[in-house]
């Protein structure tokens, strides 16, 4: 199980590669949107924003009205930010849960893939 | 059957309402080829009573929405397909099959661009040989639109579907009334045909039924995860309504020839409302195809992108753009249905097309039921807020039913003896097949090796001192 805080540190690796990475600010033009995370089995609540191809900070509690909503376990966000684990995989065997429209879920694995794959 | 849902995606930002729901359910499965499907129904029934076909077609299609809405409501997601049968059988067995079924797809979208150009051929008096050029302007554009990230908002494609739903029933009512003649038969399918015929109309009904349940696939963004299996019962109840009346219409007013032409439903407009409803009908198709292009490429492009991310499927298939647009499986979809499209052109084989749709939707039906019915089993406790009633006698009698409609289906084209459908979809799981068992293992074992190779980033946290070595009693 993983605390909020790793989370968190995980969550800054992330963005400091989703940000740095050219071609995913490209990719994340007009996409503004407001992710909450959840997690499953430690019950923390995460808010992520994407604004003007930026993403912002992590915010502890879920706030605002989300555009997605992504539920997993707090091992399984640490893993996602930190790139060893391949959020499509967790997703297509039921284990990461989702709401949202697909184009945005899309795009959130986009993120993910593109900043440690650079494909 | 009972529901117990409770709201999942309630909360978000923008979610899909009940209407959006119906139209997208409607709009995927009232497709251009739908008109194609059903004048080729009524060669199997006496003419005016192909209603009947329709109605029996509707009921089973009821049996396929039991199914699916016990199926989506355990999962939820996108990615259901893969979640349920993966449950259900050996997960091989669950690539072949869906990798498959995924071609319904790519002949959907061949049938609707080639119907399409062939109706703007029609129209402008052109040369039978232009349609191929419209097929390629068509598939041409729905490619560029699609690698540009442009898709049909929710509000345009309700508009867009309730037209085509809409005009189409009144078009057909009007070339009834205008006909000026009784309906003949209308109570007697069996008039003048075989009981067997009357079953293979039928297996042609499912078709017009066919990828209702599509919609399955945004169960991630409704507002209420009811709303999926309401929606998906009310789209049925519509395409009841203007199948019905299209398939009786035509029959009652269309000769043989234009029956078996490839636009049988401009000489229907034409019998309504003369060379105004020929180019109304046109307009319609293309409104059809509109919601084809939008819904097929999305669906087929994001799936081969998941599959490809879950290590399915080659990982150059999960290369994205700078728009995020999984661009090899939709360059690689419009270049197969392109291909499809012209070969159906040049060959007139159109109807070899219904009939292979018709068997591959009646075969995921069956496939369905089976899930259902070995998840009762295997999964017994898994939370179902939409349950089926009798699932293990429905899922025997929906895998009977189903299959059997699937195999009439696979040998008969146009009340004839062809086993051409059937080729084709052997074919299609053959290659599956072979990729599955002899492809896959060496895409997953690179996968491995690159992920091994690629090592651990996450830093190791230091394990907590035991009490012993902390040194505390």
């Amino acid at each position: 199980m993983a605390d909020a805080a790793e989370v968190a540190e995980a969550y800054a690796h992330w963005r400091e590669m989703c940000n740095a990475n050219e071609r995913l600010r490209r990719m994340l033009r007009g996409w503004d949107r407001i992710v909450h995370l959840e997690a499953t089995d430690t019950g923390d609540g995460f808010t992520v924003s994407v604004r003007d191809q930026t993403l912002g900070p992590l915010a502890v509690g879920t706030d605002g009205a989300p555009d997605l909503v992504v539920r997993a376990t707090s091992e399984d966000f640490a893993d996602m930010f930190w790139g060893d684990l391949n959020p499509s995989e967790k997703y297509m065997s039921g284990e990461i849960v989702l709401a949202g429209s697909q184009e945005d879920v899309m795009r959130l694995d986009a993120m993910s893939m593109v900043a440690f794959l650079d494909q | 059957m009972t529901d117990t849902t409770a709201g999942a995606g309630a909360g978000l930002r923008r979610a899909m309402g009940l209407r959006t729901v119906v139209s997208t359910s409607t709009g995927l499965a009232f497709a251009a080829l739908e008109y194609l499907a059903a004048a080729g129904l009524v060669a199997y029934v006496a003419g005016d009573a192909a209603w009947v076909a329709v109605g029996t077609a509707g009921l089973l299609a009821l049996l396929a929405w039991g199914f699916f809405g016990e199926l989506n409501g355990m999962f939820p997601t996108a990615a259901a397909i893969r979640l349920y049968m993966k449950r259900s059988m050996d997960d091989r067995v669950a690539l072949v099959v869906t990798f498959t079924y995924m071609t319904t797809i790519v002949l959907v979208i061949a049938a609707d661009a080639f119907i399409v150009g062939s109706a703007i051929a029609h129209v402008f008096g052109q040369a039978t040989w232009t349609a191929g050029l419209w097929i390629l302007g068509l598939l041409a554009v729905a490619v560029a639109a699609n690698l540009r990230g442009v898709r049909v908002a929710g509000a345009v494609q309700d508009v867009a579907t309730y037209t085509v739903l809409v005009t189409t029933a009144v078009v057909s009512a009007v070339a009834l009334a205008r006909s000026h003649r009784a309906l003949r038969f209308p109570l007697q399918p069996l008039h003048g045909h075989h009981p067997a015929d009357f079953l293979e109309a039928v297996a042609l009904g499912v078709f017009l039924y066919s990828a209702f349940e599509w919609v399955t696939t945004n169960a991630e963004e409704v507002r209420r995860p009811h709303h999926v299996h309401r929606g998906m019962l009310i789209a049925i109840g519509l395409l009841f309504v203007a199948c019905g009346l299209v398939t009786v219409s035509m029959a009652h007013v269309l000769d043989h020839h234009q029956l078996g032409s490839a636009f049988p439903q401009l000489y229907l407009g034409r019998a309504a409302l003369g060379s105004a409803g020929l180019w109304l009908m046109a307009g319609l198709t293309a409104v059809t195809a509109l919601n084809t292009f939008n819904g097929g490429f999305i669906t087929a492009s994001r799936f081969v992108y998941a599959t490809a991310r879950e290590g399915g499927l080659p990982r150059q298939l999960a290369r994205l753009n700078d728009r995020a647009v999984p661009w090899v499986p939709v360059v690689g979809l419009g270049a197969a249905s392109l291909a499809v499209a012209l070969v159906v052109a040049a060959s007139h084989s159109w109807q070899v097309l219904v009939a292979t749709g018709a068997a591959l939707e009646a075969m995921i039906y069956a496939v369905a039921a089976l899930c259902v019915q070995r998840l009762r089993r295997r999964l017994p406790d898994h939370h179902r807020p939409f349950r089926l009633w009798a699932a293990r006698l429905l899922g025997a009698l929906g895998a009977g039913v189903f299959g059997l409609l699937a195999v009439v289906a696979s040998v008969s084209v146009s009340n004839r003896f062809d086993p051409v459908p059937l080729v084709v979809i052997g074919v299609c799981g053959a290659l599956s097949a072979f990729y599955v068992l002899r492809v896959l293992p060496k895409v997953r074992a690179a996968e491995e090796a690159r992920r091994a190779s690629a090592g651990r980033r996450r830093p190791r946290r230091p394990t907590p001192p035991t009490p012993a070595e902390a040194g505390t009693p």
